[in-house]
């Protein structure tokens, strides 16, 4: 283990421009195919992954465990030469799963990697297998958005026998950093969940109750969404209550219907946390229905996508706080440091910026 | 009497001619290691499906196999820190008393098998999200269980276990369906109930059988399925029934009851998991494509059935219900 972080990574910005141009295309596609039809993203240098929507590496919160080639066992390569196995998650009906993919898609374009990739569609043990499969048609080198943090032992068996390294991005797999996978790429979801308390105290002046919808069971996203929050409303707002806590799933349906249940059995409540942007609208929409107003309940999301921040400025959530899905160019950068065998970070934590009433307006472009 | 093998084997015609396809037109296909992934991949499938297939022949349906498969799981792995028995046993006598609970209603009660297992199959989600506390544990099978090599060890370093135990089963399962006295009871409930009662079979002790058998099966379908993952997935649950019931059809059983084999059911599940397989391989193509493959192979295969058991086609072998009036022009 090297004790200090080697990984050398360019800054994002420095990205060459064709790859902004791509992802700009696609942006502007997906920003055309939204409901309500806004300009395209992006501004004056005409760049889809902009100075506010490239990820950026926070390098303190990364930790100083590296893992390079020889630790991990495997081959050296060059990353323009292998084919790389992308596996997706969940069904893209969520702005955040179709960013990350495009991201994904865009990079490997822009570097002229072979991609391959597969969609588990939520179904966990088709995400297995959509692995198992990928290695069957070549992949050497696996990028993957883990459906749950558990239940890799197949893969991880068969990945340590070929010496096949795992990036995971968004959420994180059980296991050992170096041995099992390579690096994480991801935010810090217990700072998202601070910060997000952060947003409800001041929303509530420090007093009244707050009800969570939780995402999905089962995966370090949820659970450290909720620590961070809980944390933070007990260390500092002791006049704050958690009164409601249950799963909508990630999903729009899922936190529509909890908050419906919600608002039947405690009419009063001061503020709903939402841990997805999804969850979160599907709450709006549960409040409107309930005869509520903008601003009757003050709604604190995590993402950042498009419709969210839209809703800030309506009036109807309070604030969003960002989880970047543009995986692609830190997870590309990742795998070729990697194969080229100098050290990478086994925690590589991005910062997130957040949206309110104050910037929502002038900064929805920057929004997916 | 083609039809009659077309009805028997067509799933596992269907299966060899994509197999072939897919081995001449895929690199990557026809290889030991991607032959062996599949396999084991579809053998927890493939024992739950084993169970369905008798339920489905005495006419009935088993809606709770999903989420008992998703709480025999979280059981397995939470009982595995007290040893490999513990592991097979806890997970294995919840799923059969949830299964032998399903029989007493329906054989006993005299209640709809829809409705009951459509009640123990939320009882069982909420069995699991209760053990699992909301989902928020994940257990862990620990290291140096003794479970974990036998399930993840392979015959001559080529065939998965998983994959041998479903041959085993289905091997016994065929024999009981097809050759016992008891196999007889279960077409003859599923054909007539009414002329199996007057005949002195057991239809009541026959039902609560299936029902028992149906929910051992997924028990023990979850069980190894979490010990192959070395831990206990709490995100399985609804839909896995429905790919049951699916491959059970495909395999040629009649949803009417009274007709059906298990070997049908294994080629069945076999082609839903090639399929899947084909579909990752072929670059390009969305995997939102296998459920709309999966659910055109349903459509033809009952188009099939419906073909083939409108009165005057040369009848299966095995009583499948009564006869509907005579039509003429039927498709």
């Amino acid at each position: 283990m090297n004790d200090t972080p080697e990984y050398a990574h360019p800054s994002p910005r420095s990205r060459p421009r064709l790859l902004t141009v791509a992802a700009a295309c696609t942006l502007v596609l997906l920003a055309t195919a939204c409901a309500r039809g806004e300009e395209p993203a992006g501004g004056g240098d005409g760049g889809g992954d902009t100075e506010g929507q490239a990820q950026v590496l926070d390098e303190a919160a990364a930790g100083d465990q590296t893992c390079a080639i020889d630790q991990y066992g495997g081959q050296g390569y060059d990353l323009s030469d292998v084919k790389v196995g992308f596996s997706q998650s969940e069904a893209e009906s969520n702005p955040f799963r179709i960013t990350e993919t495009e991201s994904i898609k865009a990079e490997a374009q822009e570097r002229g990697v072979e991609l391959i990739t597969s969609n588990a569609q939520s179904d966990f043990s088709r995400q297995i297998t959509d692995v198992q499969d990928l290695i069957s048609q070549g992949a050497e080198v696996l990028i993957i958005a883990p459906l749950n943090s558990d239940g890799w032992k197949p893969v991880l068996d068969e990945t340590r026998e070929r010496g096949i390294p795992i990036i995971t991005v968004d959420r994180a797999i059980n296991g050992t950093a170096c041995e099992d996978f390579v690096t994480f790429i991801g935010s810090d979801f217990a700072e998202q969940g601070r910060r997000a308390a952060d947003k409800t105290i001041e929303a509530l002046d420090g007093e009244g109750e707050v009800a969570i919808l939780l995402g999905t069971a089962g995966n370090n996203v949820t659970t450290q969404r909720t620590e961070g929050f809980k944390e933070r409303i007990g260390a500092e707002a002791p006049g704050i209550e958690i009164v409601f806590e249950q799963s909508g799933d990630f999903t729009r349906e899922g936190g529509q219907s909890v908050t419906e249940q919600l608002v039947q059995s405690d009419p009063g409540i001061d503020a709903i946390y939402a841990q997805n942007d999804e969850m979160g609208i599907g709450a709006v929409t549960a409040l409107e229905g309930a005869g509520k107003g903008p601003g009757d309940v003050a709604i604190v999301t995590v993402d950042g996508t498009r419709g969210a921040v839209e809703y800030i400025i309506d009036g109807w959530i309070h604030a969003v706080i960002e989880s970047n899905p543009r995986f692609g160019p830190l997870a590309f950068e990742a795998a070729e440091a990697f194969g080229s065998g100098e050290e990478v970070g086994t925690n590589l934590i991005i910062t997130d910026r957040e949206y309110d009433a104050s910037n929502a307006e002038a900064e929805v472009g920057d929004a997916y | 009497m083609w039809r009659d093998l077309f009805q028997r084997h067509g799933a596992l015609i269907v299966l060899a001619a994509v197999v072939v396809a897919a081995g001449a037109g895929l690199d990557g296909f026809l290889t030991a290691g991607n032959l062996d992934n599949v396999a084991v991949g579809a053998s927890f499938l493939a024992v739950i499906a084993l169970g369905m297939t008798f339920v489905i022949v005495t006419g009935g349906i088993d809606l709770s196999v999903g989420t008992v498969f998703a709480l025999a799981g979280v059981l397995a792995a939470w009982a595995s820190q007290y040893g490999s028995a513990a592991a097979l046993l806890v997970p294995l006598v919840v799923c059969g008393a949830i299964g032998a609970l399903n029989g007493a209603l329906i054989a006993r009660a005299g209640l709809a098998p829809f409705i009951v297992t459509l009640a123990s199959m939320l009882g069982s989600l909420g069995l699991m999200l209760a053990v699992s506390r909301e989902g928020t544990v994940t257990h862990l099978v620990p290291d140096g269980l003794a479970l974990t090599p036998l399930v993840h060890g392979r015959l001559l370093g080529l065939v998965g276990h998983p994959v041998l135990l479903v041959v085993v089963l289905f091997a016994a399962g065929g024999v009981v369906l097809g050759r016992t006295r008891w196999g007889q009871y279960v077409y003859a409930v599923g054909g007539n109930e009414q002329s199996a009662a007057l005949m002195g079979v057991p239809v009541g002790g026959v039902k609560a059988a299936v029902y028992t058998l149906s929910g051992l099966c997924a028990g023990l379908a979850g069980t190894l399925n979490a010990v192959w993952l070395g831990s206990g997935v709490t995100i399985f649950g609804i839909g896995t029934e429905l790919e049951a019931i699916a491959a059970v059809v495909i395999g040629g059983t009649l949803l009417t009851g009274g007709y059906g084999f298990v070997a049908g059911t294994l080629a069945g599940v076999l082609l839903l998991k090639v399929v899947q397989n084909v579909i990752n391989a072929v670059g390009g193509l969305s995997s939102a494509y296998q459920e709309v493959v999966s659910g055109l192979f349903l459509v033809v295969v009952v188009l099939a059935q419906k073909w083939l058991s409108r009165p005057g086609a040369a009848a299966p072998t095995a009583p499948h219900g009564p006869s509907g009036p005579a039509r003429t022009g039927a498709p």
